[in-house]
């Protein structure tokens, strides 16, 4: 005789792929949130730039809207392209 | 002429003939307008009400005949009078009442027919042609008259004269001025009087009782006669006494009197209270006494002005001497709760005392000493002895005496302390026992439940013991670390878990308040929350939600208590679950879900920080996992995905000989069984090989297929227990009732091994916590002694903790170059920046 898998509930884990631990802005874990929020996760998503540099997106856009960071990427000073 | 108050409403001329008719003997000496004599209103006498009150005290008032007489009403004298059996003028009196009235109604037809005769003739007055001389002796004799009148009145005899008669001669004594004379003969002769009855008493019956009586007796006579002769010198009263402000009533004299003569001669006086002291304490041991002998001879204290000095003192010793008796003894001898009903009946008793006999302002002091006595000596004696069993057997009815008797001595407070101790006993004895630890939290519940029913029953909702209680719980609840935290968590998940059908929505709703309450007295919040959420992911993975409503309503309870931040992860944790039931529709209906075969998929992904982290297990991943991964990560770019097989779950469909069966199985255990497709009698090395799971769990998962309640598969050789040398296939003999069947997994290592990684866990967040705290503090003061930075550290951190973990985080920032000891002093830490 032989048994057969009929239903399968798997469990898996996400997180952010990223090299650094840690947002270069904010100096929170990529694997946290940025300051302003409360929880990780999909409401504090990271993004990358051209450049490749990843930051909480939050920081980043605050970042970028301040006005003497003339939209460059805090990192390589290259100018941040999303 | 009429200068004198009028005893008559109207003193008119229909109102004098009606008397002069009325009281024939004496109608000459009536003339219109005249002050009026008490003896002449018969009329009124035949109020009802005040011939029937023969009350020496009627009235209330040292003086209440001349009150009642000054207001009009001249009845209650009159009627007092005419009922003292011995009087002439009685029978006369209630026949000259009805007389009077007829007499009246012919002297108004008679007054018109004499208007008519004597129309027309004219009336001279002349003057008398001789003044009128008094008699030379008519001031001895009247003076003796009313003296044999006022003997026969203390003698008890009749009197020889009619009242009137009398009334008038001390009215005409009074007009020629002689009312200093007449008063102080008049007093004299009262006196002499009482000091002959003093005597008769003091060779009255040695019988207490008996002699009570006596003084009783001698006292209503004296009521008595003293409102005879003062309505026969009413007039006396009513000008010379009145004019001369220095000048006693005759009333109050006849008081000063009694109480010089009788009541304060030492002896008698002696007796008196005695006596009355005796009877109340036979009284007290129960037997019947004379009350209204009592309650006459204690007015008589009271209107003599004695009742405050002579009476109450001793009294108030006596009760002392033996309630400080009875307290003692009964103490020793009486169960608590009878003694307690006792004091009660005590109480009521010398209350119902106060009403029947006592004057009401002795209250306070007797309640006071009773009270004292019985309660305040004793309250330790009765703590101790009492209470705890009262708790233990939840008395309401005794506890609510408990607290009402010594609310009245002030006692509450030693109350509080012991309800405290109380609660901290008991609960640290289920608290600290780990034999206990089964049904800790539905003792503790039910252990709230009556402490509450005693503070709203018997305690009357009292703050202070509220408060006591609300303590008292936390001292106890926190003398265990963590473990109660972990048990409630575990009873919250009992409770919430499917298949808990032993209550409604509402009851588990009031069951989860009530759980609330203990938890809110927990301090390692932590440890809670760690174990809830290790439940709640259990719960959430595998479906095992008794009700998503319940979920919910529990997780507002939670933030209500702790706040957002508490239960923000556990709220990711559900909004992932729906996430995950959208992500599957979505791969569903993608070109990914092709690839499944006939294994219908459905994964949950978790975010990381949400969740209970597993260890990573390393396992190889199956196609349809690599499948789902392909497709989850072109939707989020970003994202990295790892599987947490161990958590996984699966139905099995299982064709054995006898009947197909589906296997609900974890996904472990899923592997093994289809290792075991290969063939019969598969070996443990091959079974480890095909399925790459660590000995230990892999031992485990046969004996949980081979050798637990459902046996899917045969091991040989059999045996409870599975060693490697054995060989495995499936067993074709398995039947069972039911279609779809649960295979166990051996839970009971994995538990306790779960609980020490949680309990792990917490730790490590608190030392976090702690560093976190300590560089805070330091920062903030630069250098800090040990003791101060300890104590420092105690009021800022919210979870139980030791002074030699303290420690050790110190030491460990030391190491990291966060502080220093200070060179001088090495108990001294200095915050380096």
């Amino acid at each position: 005789m032989k048994v057969r898998v009929k239903n399968w509930s798997a469990v898996a884990v996400w997180r952010w792929k990223v090299d650094d631990d840690t947002c270069g802005i904010c100096r929170m874990a990529f694997d946290g949130c940025c300051t302003d929020c409360r929880l990780p996760g999909d409401e504090c998503p990271l993004v990358w730039g051209q450049c490749k540099h990843c930051f909480h997106m939050h920081c980043i856009l605050k970042w970028v809207h301040s006005p003497n960071a003339n939209q460059l990427c805090p990192m390589c000073r290259q100018e941040w392209k999303f | 002429m009429s200068t004198g108050p009028r005893l008559f409403p109207s003193s008119s001329s229909s109102t004098s003939s009606s008397s002069s008719s009325s009281a024939a003997p004496t109608s000459a000496s009536s003339k219109p307008g005249s002050l009026g004599s008490p003896f002449a209103t018969s009329s009124s006498s035949t109020l009802p009400s005040s011939s029937s009150d023969p009350s020496p005290l009627a009235g209330g008032t040292g003086r209440p005949a001349a009150a009642a007489a000054a207001a009009g009403f001249t009845s209650s004298s009159a009627a007092a009078m005419q009922s003292s059996p011995h009087h002439p003028h009685h029978h006369h009196a209630l026949q000259a009442s009805s007389a009077s009235a007829s007499s009246y109604m012919m002297s108004i037809g008679g007054s018109s027919s004499a208007r008519k005769k004597t129309e027309g003739k004219t009336l001279s007055i002349k003057g008398f042609k001789v003044a009128p001389k008094l008699p030379p002796n008519y001031e001895q004799e009247t003076w003796q008259k009313l003296q044999a009148a006022v003997r026969a009145v203390h003698e008890a005899r009749p009197i020889d004269s009619y009242l009137e008669v009398l009334y008038e001669a001390v009215e005409n004594l009074c007009l020629l001025g002689g009312g200093a004379t007449l008063y102080e003969r008049l007093t004299a002769e009262c006196e002499s009087h009482l000091r002959l009855e003093a005597e008769k008493l003091s060779v009255a019956s040695e019988d207490p009782v008996t002699f009570l009586s006596v003084v009783d007796a001698c006292w209503q006579a004296h009521c008595e006669q003293m409102i005879t002769i003062r309505s026969i010198f009413l007039h006396l009263d009513r000008t010379y006494v009145l004019q001369n402000p220095h000048v006693q009533s005759l009333w109050d004299v006849g008081l000063i009197y009694f109480r010089r003569q009788v009541a304060e001669v030492t002896v008698t006086q002696r007796r008196l209270i005695t006596g009355i002291l005796l009877l109340i304490e036979q009284e007290r041991a129960g037997d019947s006494v004379n009350r209204s002998l009592l309650k006459s001879l204690l007015r008589m204290f009271s209107s003599l002005g004695m009742y405050t000095e002579a009476f109450e003192p001793h009294f108030l010793r006596a009760t002392h001497e033996l309630y400080a008796r009875e307290g003692a003894a009964l103490i020793t001898t009486m169960p608590v709760p009878d003694y307690l009903a006792h004091v009660e009946a005590r109480l009521q008793a010398e209350s119902e005392r106060i009403v029947h006999y006592l004057d009401i302002h002795t209250r306070r002091n007797l309640l006071a000493t009773v009270e004292r006595q019985l309660i305040e000596q004793h309250i330790r004696v009765l703590i101790e002895r009492g209470f705890e069993e009262l708790c233990n057997a939840n008395r309401i009815a005794d506890l609510s005496r408990f607290y009402s008797l010594l609310g009245r001595v002030n006692g509450l407070e030693p109350l509080r302390v012991a309800f405290a101790a109380y609660i901290k006993k008991r609960g640290a004895a289920l608290v600290c026992d780990p034999e206990k630890d089964k049904n800790m939290v539905q003792d503790l519940l039910d252990m709230k439940q009556q402490l509450d029913t005693l503070l709203s029953q018997c305690f009357g909702h009292n703050d202070r013991f509220q408060n006591c209680m609300k303590e008292s719980f936390e001292a106890f609840i926190n003398m265990r670390q963590n473990k109660p935290a972990e048990l409630i968590a575990k009873f919250i998940d009992a409770k919430l878990r499917a298949g808990n059908k032993e209550a409604t929505e509402e009851e588990l709703e009031t069951v989860l308040d009530r759980l609330m309450i203990l938890f809110r007295y927990i301090q390692g919040k932590d440890v809670f929350e760690a174990f809830y959420k290790n439940d709640l992911a259990r719960r959430l993975l595998h479906n095992k939600s008794a009700s998503v409503d319940s979920e919910r309503a529990m997780l507002s309870k939670l933030k209500q208590e702790c706040g957002g931040q508490f239960t923000g992860k556990l709220e990711g944790m559900f909004k992932d679950m729906d996430l995950s039931k959208a992500i599957m529709v979505s791969f569903n209906q993608s070109k990914f879900a092709s690839q499944m075969g006939d294994i219908e998929l459905s994964v949950s992904v978790l975010t990381q920080g949400y969740w209970p982290t597993n260890k990573p297990t390393s396992m190889n991943m199956l196609r349809i996992q690599q499948e789902f991964q392909k497709f989850y990560l072109q939707k989020h770019t970003g994202k990295q995905l790892s599987w947490d097989n161990p958590r996984g779950d699966c139905l099995v469909r299982a064709a054995f000989p006898k009947g197909t069966k589906e296997l609900q199985v974890s996904f472990m255990q899923t592997l093994v069984l289809l290792a075991l497709n290969a063939g019969d009698g598969v070996s443990f090395p091959t079974i480890k090989a095909e399925t790459n799971i660590g000995k230990s769990s892999l031992l485990r998962l046969l004996q949980s297929l081979a050798c637990g309640k459902i046996r899917v598969l045969n091991k040989n050789p059999k045996g409870r227990d599975v060693n490697e040398t054995d060989t495995f296939d499936f067993n074709t003999d398995f039947v069972n009732k039911h279609y779809r069947l649960k295979v166990n997994q051996i839970q009971m290592k994995e538990t306790a091994e779960e609980n020490a990684d949680t309990n792990e866990k917490v730790n490590q967040n608190r030392q976090y916590q702690i560093d976190a705290a300590i560089v805070r503090i330091m920062k903030a003061r630069k250098s800090l002694a040990h003791q101060l930075l300890l104590s420092e550290l105690f009021n800022q951190l919210k979870f139980p903790m030791k002074p030699a973990d303290l420690k050790k985080r110190i030491e460990s920032l030391i190491d990291r170059e966060y502080l220093e000891r200070d060179e001088k002093d090495q108990s001294t830490y200095i915050y380096l920046a």
